[in-house]
């Protein structure tokens, strides 16, 4: 088991610094906005100015998961991105096609993937393991197993989550591929400390976490995940999911009838965060939060099939005190 | 503590094989060349791959509509050090691949049209995003199951290097192809050149006179395997990776730090790591950007760690440009390349050590000294470094 010991996010739900989120929130609606924490408490004023939106969300969001955790220094700090920073990678990439003679550095030096975790080192002058994965969907999975393995190795906490940013052009592109969505595309960053050992501050803990990519039969790898881990559908007090596991157009009866449980809870979590590549990370948090205050639940499957082709998996269980 | 490596594969300016790589690093003959891009008349120096997309692609025999040169470049190196592996139920294969653009080719295509206002194909985009280009060279080496990019800037191609030696140990896999791609574009040109380490002539690392980068574009994969999967596989071991870490500099968003801080400490934890000591490194494959900044730092570090003994060493991106992701991956076979023939390649257009230092890198190749093991670094961006140590032995 690893236990999760500090959960932050930053998102259209009230979930910043407010633990039992999960009891007020309601599916995103088109005038909802994101909930943006006052980031000067967090960054100061001249780097902020800098920053596009999905860094100044990852360094609070990550600033005030580490505050909360009481840890200083992380022995590792492990982001996982689905598109990256897509403003400033839209902002350089239209300078470079349009602009001629001398660019300002910037948005290009923002572009890169790793701005984020970078910049969290920087503002914790943190020297340890840095790491950001990029898996379209599954980004925040494969961070996560790195969270995992590093615990593996002998680490004790390790600064994990996950961020995207939307950009306008984004629902243009959705719009002209008739990508068929039900909630919006937007942003979003979650950050949770993942520690080797159980202690007071423990919120849940993790079993275990998959991901798949070039799947060929998520039932069969649902099936697979929970049998090495011992677990049962029966014992699932709720399922949170994205996508279809079963290609069905009723998701929610999609997984009640491959499970034959006709009152098995799920939710589809992409109704609350919205639509970006690492909302299986808000998903975490809201699973964490939902176990922490209602105290029946002691499992929780995170199916993750944002894109029909991967298939991320985390299974959450409750810790008892 | 050691991982096998069984299988190699490169394409950079200076092949498009791993023997016409090995023979250009023989005959000291650099990749890099005056360059332009198709659609525009500036011509500037730059390591490109000599092929074109359409060779690469009909060579490649996809049957994808849209595929970026970085799929294309990183499937090509990929096939080579895959070789004829074959799927195997008992095998758990994945592949890590790091790219820091992914089909920004491709989106600069579709984000010219679209601003022109002229038929902009959006199924394009399909290609930008960096995970994708990995799941392309997956999916035409029939791998699924563990997928995955890491994007660190210029230190991924080492860090997906390191991720497949962790999973390998750690039980998670019995076989991992690991490697970088990038490809050459205007993003990434213009990126350089608006950070004025752009060098108009042909770069020189860790001389005195260095004014910045040449680009290069490029890929190369290592193929890792368990004792179980040699077993089924039958491969050759052609070198073992021994010793790996990573370090944040914590100094500044793009900036190395001057007393070289996190280089030191990636150096120090990879060599600590290999059970090798710092006297029996026969040679270091240095980052050497050509950057006033990286190459002092670097220096810096090289001291810190092996104080007046540093073993000899070169940065070979005189020979392929900076391929940015790829560069750990490229590498990192040029590391194996060494160990195997006994080569310590040249750091070309040195004449003039950097004042501080003092360092002198090797100019002319040596082929007279064995060499047992390789130190190989690569820093990058959000001060990311990660040092690799390979050798001849477990």
């Amino acid at each position: 088991m690893y236990y999760i010991s500090a959960a932050s996010t930053i998102s259209h739900q009230p979930a910043f610094l407010n633990p039992g989120f999960s009891g007020m929130i309601e599916p995103l609606h088109a005038g909802s906005a994101l909930i943006n924490p006052d980031y000067k408490e967090y960054i100061e004023p001249g780097l902020l100015r800098r920053m596009s939106k999905i860094l100044r969300m990852s360094v609070a969001c990550s600033g005030a998961c580490l505050k909360q955790g009481g840890i200083e220094h992380p022995d590792a700090i492990v982001v996982g991105t689905g598109l990256g920073c897509l403003l400033d990678t839209e902002k350089f990439l239209n300078h470079a096609l349009t602009v001629k003679g001398l660019l300002p550095p910037t948005s290009f030096i923002q572009s890169t993937h790793n701005t984020m975790a970078g910049q969290i080192s920087l503002s914790l002058g943190n020297h340890g393991y840095n790491m950001t994965h990029t898996q379209n969907s599954v980004s925040f999975e494969n961070a996560l197993l790195d969270a995992m393995l590093l615990i593996d190795e002998g680490e004790k906490h390790i600064l994990a989550g996950a961020a995207d940013e939307h950009i306008a052009l984004l629902d243009e592109i959705s719009k002209q591929l008739n990508v068929r969505s039900d909630s919006r595309f937007t942003s979003g960053a979650s950050f949770f400390i993942l520690s080797a050992e159980k202690s007071d501050q423990t919120l849940a803990g993790i079993k275990d976490a998959e991901a798949v990519g070039l799947v060929k039969n998520i039932p069969e790898q649902i099936t697979a995940f929970l049998d090495r881990n011992n677990v049962s559908p029966e014992d699932l007090d709720l399922v949170l999911y994205a996508g279809s596991i079963v290609g069905t157009e009723d998701e929610e009866k999609g997984f009640q009838s491959f499970w034959k449980m006709e009152n098995l809870h799920v939710i589809n979590y992409l109704k609350y965060s919205g639509i970006y590549p690492t909302a299986s990370a808000f998903a975490l948090h809201f699973a964490v939060d939902k176990m922490q205050h209602t105290r029946s639940l002691k499992n929780i499957l995170i199916c993750n099939s944002l894109i029909q082709h991967n298939l991320g998996l985390i299974l959450v269980q409750s810790v008892e005190a | 503590m050691s991982v096998r490596i069984t299988g190699i594969g490169v394409v950079s300016a200076i092949g498009l094989s791993v023997q016409e790589n090995l023979l250009a690093l023989k005959e000291s003959r650099t990749g890099i060349m005056p360059f332009s891009f198709l659609d525009d008349d500036k011509i500037f120096l730059a390591g490109a791959v000599k092929a074109t997309n359409p060779v690469l692609k009909k060579e490649s025999k996809t049957q994808s509509q849209f595929i970026s040169r970085t799929t294309l470049l990183g499937l090509k190196a990929a096939r080579e050090a895959y070789g004829n592996a074959k799927q195997h139920n008992q095998i758990r294969t994945g592949i890590i691949s790091a790219t820091s653009v992914g089909g920004m080719d491709q989106s600069e295509q579709f984000y010219n049209a679209y601003l022109d206002g002229t038929d902009a194909d959006f199924a394009m985009l399909g290609t930008h995003d960096s995970g994708s280009t990995t799941e392309r060279i997956a999916a035409e080496l029939g791998i699924s199951g563990y997928i995955n990019t890491l994007s660190t800037a210029c230190s991924s191609g080492a860090n997906a290097i390191m991720l497949g030696a962790r999973l390998l140990m750690q039980g998670k896999l019995d076989r991992v192809l690991v490697g970088g791609t990038d490809a050459l574009t205007n993003f990434t040109v213009n990126g350089f050149r608006s950070l004025m380490i752009y060098d108009e002539q042909w770069c020189r690392p860790f001389d005195e006179s260095r004014e910045g980068l040449n680009l290069g574009e490029g890929a190369a994969f290592l193929l890792l395997e368990n004792e179980k999967s040699i077993r089924f596989s039958g491969n050759r071991t052609l070198a073992f990776l021994n010793g790996w870490a990573n370090a944040a500099d914590a100094f500044h968003q793009t900036a190395s730090s001057p007393e070289g801080k996190g280089a030191t400490l990636a150096m120090q934890k990879a060599i600590e790591k290999s059970g090798i000591s710092p006297s029996q490194i026969s040679y270091i494959n240095a980052h050497g950007t050509g950057t006033k900044n990286n190459d002092l730092s670097e220096s810096v570090a090289l001291t810190n760690v092996f104080g007046d003994q540093v073993p000899a060493f070169s940065s070979t991106k005189s020979f392929t440009g900076h391929t940015l992701a790829a560069a750990g991956a490229v590498e990192a076979v040029f590391s194996v390349l060494a160990i195997q023939n006994q080569l310590i390649y040249p750091n070309i257009n040195f004449s003039t050590p950097i004042t501080e230092t003092g360092l002198e890198p090797v100019t002319i190749l040596q082929a007279e000294k064995p060499v047992h093991a390789v130190l190989s670094n690569s820093f990058g961006f959000g001060g990311n470094n990660s040092s690799l140590v390979f050798s001849d032995h477990a």
